[in-house]
């Protein structure tokens, strides 16, 4: 026969504080691993995000795969279109980016600096990179720029600075804000937009860094390999963008698998948490658990109504993390080497912090249970407190 | 004795449930309607079972060979990190002449030639495995030829030279030496 439901209850309300600290060190320990979780998510769905299945990235085969690093000639995009067959042409016009991509200090009106990622683009830019919607303000013009809505992040400049109509300063010249663009989480919602022609004076440059060119559809990213492979004297390498950005995936393995270390590590010391509170609560009631097995619960009841004590806890102090971090963490966004991006608590984040939670519950309620069952019920009837 | 009959088939309900669920809709059953297009018959189309003879070296085409001749190269499967184009049945070789990183030296892409990239320049070509229409084959060489990196490979076909001195063959097929 198992104890009664409310048994078990009605034990948590008998030590009021004790069990809104667990509670408190509980959610604690969820939101932790639900934070570091929701950086995982979003780091890796920002990436994922940024690789159009249509497009292909052509830059230099020197620069490995740091396109900040590439530098081909300025004559590459229209080499590329009249070789390419595959490319998507609507009216007449070739849907061919080419882009000045580069990382630079930038300065806000309010004097504050940060490395910026700026990219100089022509008006195909937005054939080839679909996501990208202005939101407020206008495409730039001479000496203008238009940010991304994450670009503030990525400055460490409040939004303010970088809202329309404000000044910015980098390569030695003040551009003016003239519009805000999303990209549907993208990785070039961090950067800063402007004309390629103005880019390439205030750098003094005359090469670009990649082309992105539009597939039409059916073809394969396979055509512009093969032109690259053909064309050894430009140096040239072509990738699909999908495979880009999961090469990036690939270079932050380390800060993911640190990320989920520190997952494992947290989720360990909830365990301990949940112990230490659960040897607490069973120390006291080895006079009550001597007296149930006493009357004839079983020990096996007892253990179920000690680990509903633990799930309760846990389950409760999870519910309280995903609603915290649902409301307040979810879209919050980070600053990264590569930009920025939003944390992301989204179902599976809930489902692997709320696991661990449940987790920390079981088996915090398992050893303690074990010692005070294996005391006799005579010595446990005995024994004080 | 109920209960625990119940228990049982609500369990099975919800493990059949997520196995379905975990299905991806949009990925093909295996069927006979969904093997791959490529068999062994076509396999061989393309893979020469004789070895072609009079075979250039690819330094030595790159000098002689003239724009539309037909030329027989020969060469080591390399000149870059991924010689390979993902898709079609494309690659680069490069002369044998050209030495890579030996085994012992611990290189994870010996193929890459990143010790010699000056002397790759000179010595390099591209192969592209061609229908009997010349288009390229739209499948993976590794796939079609059973070759892999740094292997030796004698082609015979089309060659297209540039002014830029590019070397790119269009073969019909490819024979792989064994024991590379």
């Amino acid at each position: 026969m198992l104890l009664p439901w409310e048994y078990g209850v009605r034990n948590l309300a008998r030590r009021p504080i004790r069990t809104a600290l667990t509670l408190l060190a509980l959610a604690t320990v969820v939101l932790l691993v639900l934070v570091v979780v929701g950086f995982v998510r979003g780091l890796d769905e920002s990436l994922v995000i940024s690789g159009d299945q249509g497009v292909v990235l052509v830059y230099s085969i020197n620069s490995e795969e740091n396109i900040e690093n590439s530098a081909i000639p300025a004559q590459t995009p229209s080499l590329l279109a009249a070789s390419l067959s595959g490319t998507q042409q609507r009216f007449g016009v070739g849907h061919v980016s080419p882009e000045l991509y580069l990382g630079t200090r930038v300065t806000t009106s309010q004097r504050v600096a940060g490395l910026g990622l700026v990219r100089g683009v022509t008006l195909q830019a937005p054939l080839v990179r679909r996501s990208v919607q202005l939101v407020e303000g206008r495409w730039p013009q001479e000496n203008e720029v238009m940010v991304g809505r994450l670009a503030a992040i990525k400055l460490g400049a409040s939004q303010e600075d970088l809202a329309v109509g404000q000044q910015l300063e980098f390569e030695g010249r003040k551009w003016l804000v003239s519009g805000r663009f999303a990209a549907g989480g993208a990785a070039y919602e961090s950067e800063i937009w402007c004309q390629l022609n103005e880019l390439q004076t205030a750098t003094k440059r005359q090469d670009l860094s990649l082309v992105a060119l539009l597939l039409a559809p059916g073809n394969s990213p396979a055509e512009a390999d093969l032109f690259c492979k053909e064309r050894l004297d430009l140096e040239l390498r072509a990738i699909h963008e999908p495979e880009y950005y999961a090469t990036l995936q690939q270079y932050y393995q380390p800060v993911r698998l640190l990320a989920w270390l520190i997952v494992a590590l947290v989720s360990g010391a909830g365990i301990f948490a949940g112990l230490n509170m659960m040897y607490g609560a069973v120390a006291g009631r080895i006079r009550e658990i001597a007296t149930l097995q006493a009357i004839g619960f079983r020990r096996r009841a007892i253990l179920i109504s000690l680990i509903q004590e633990g799930v309760l806890l846990a389950a409760a102090g999870s519910l309280l993390a995903a609603i915290v971090g649902l409301t307040v963490l979810n879209g919050a966004a980070v600053r990264f080497t590569m930009g920025a991006f939003f944390l992301r608590i989204d179902g599976m984040a809930i489902l692997i912090s709320c696991s661990v939670g449940l987790a920390v519950g079981v088996f915090g309620a398992l050893p303690p249970a074990f010692k005070v069952l294996r005391i006799q019920i005579a010595t446990g009837l005995k024994s004080v407190g | 004795m109920k209960m625990k009959m119940m228990f049982g088939l609500a369990a099975l309900a919800v493990i059949t449930l997520t196995a379905i669920g975990c299905q991806d809709p949009g990925q093909p059953t295996e069927g006979p309607e969904n093997v791959s297009q490529q068999t062994p018959a076509t396999k061989s189309t393309y893979a020469a079972t004789t070895e072609p003879s009079g075979a250039l070296p690819v330094g030595e085409a790159r000098e002689k060979t003239v724009d539309g001749e037909e030329v027989t190269l020969v060469g080591l499967v390399g000149g870059s990190s991924k010689p390979f184009i993902e898709g079609l049945a494309a690659f680069t070789i490069v002369d044998a002449k050209v030495p890579y990183c030996a085994a012992e030296e611990g290189c994870p892409t010996p193929w890459d030639y990143c010790c010699q990239t000056a002397a790759v320049k000179e010595n390099i070509a591209t192969i592209k495995v061609v229908d009997d229409k010349g288009k390229p084959v739209m499948q993976d060489a590794r796939e079609l030829l059973d070759v892999e990196e740094l292997s030796t490979v004698v082609v015979n076909g089309k060659a297209t030279r540039d002014a830029q001195g590019n070397l790119s063959v269009a073969a019909k097929q490819v024979f792989v030496q064994k024991g590379n």
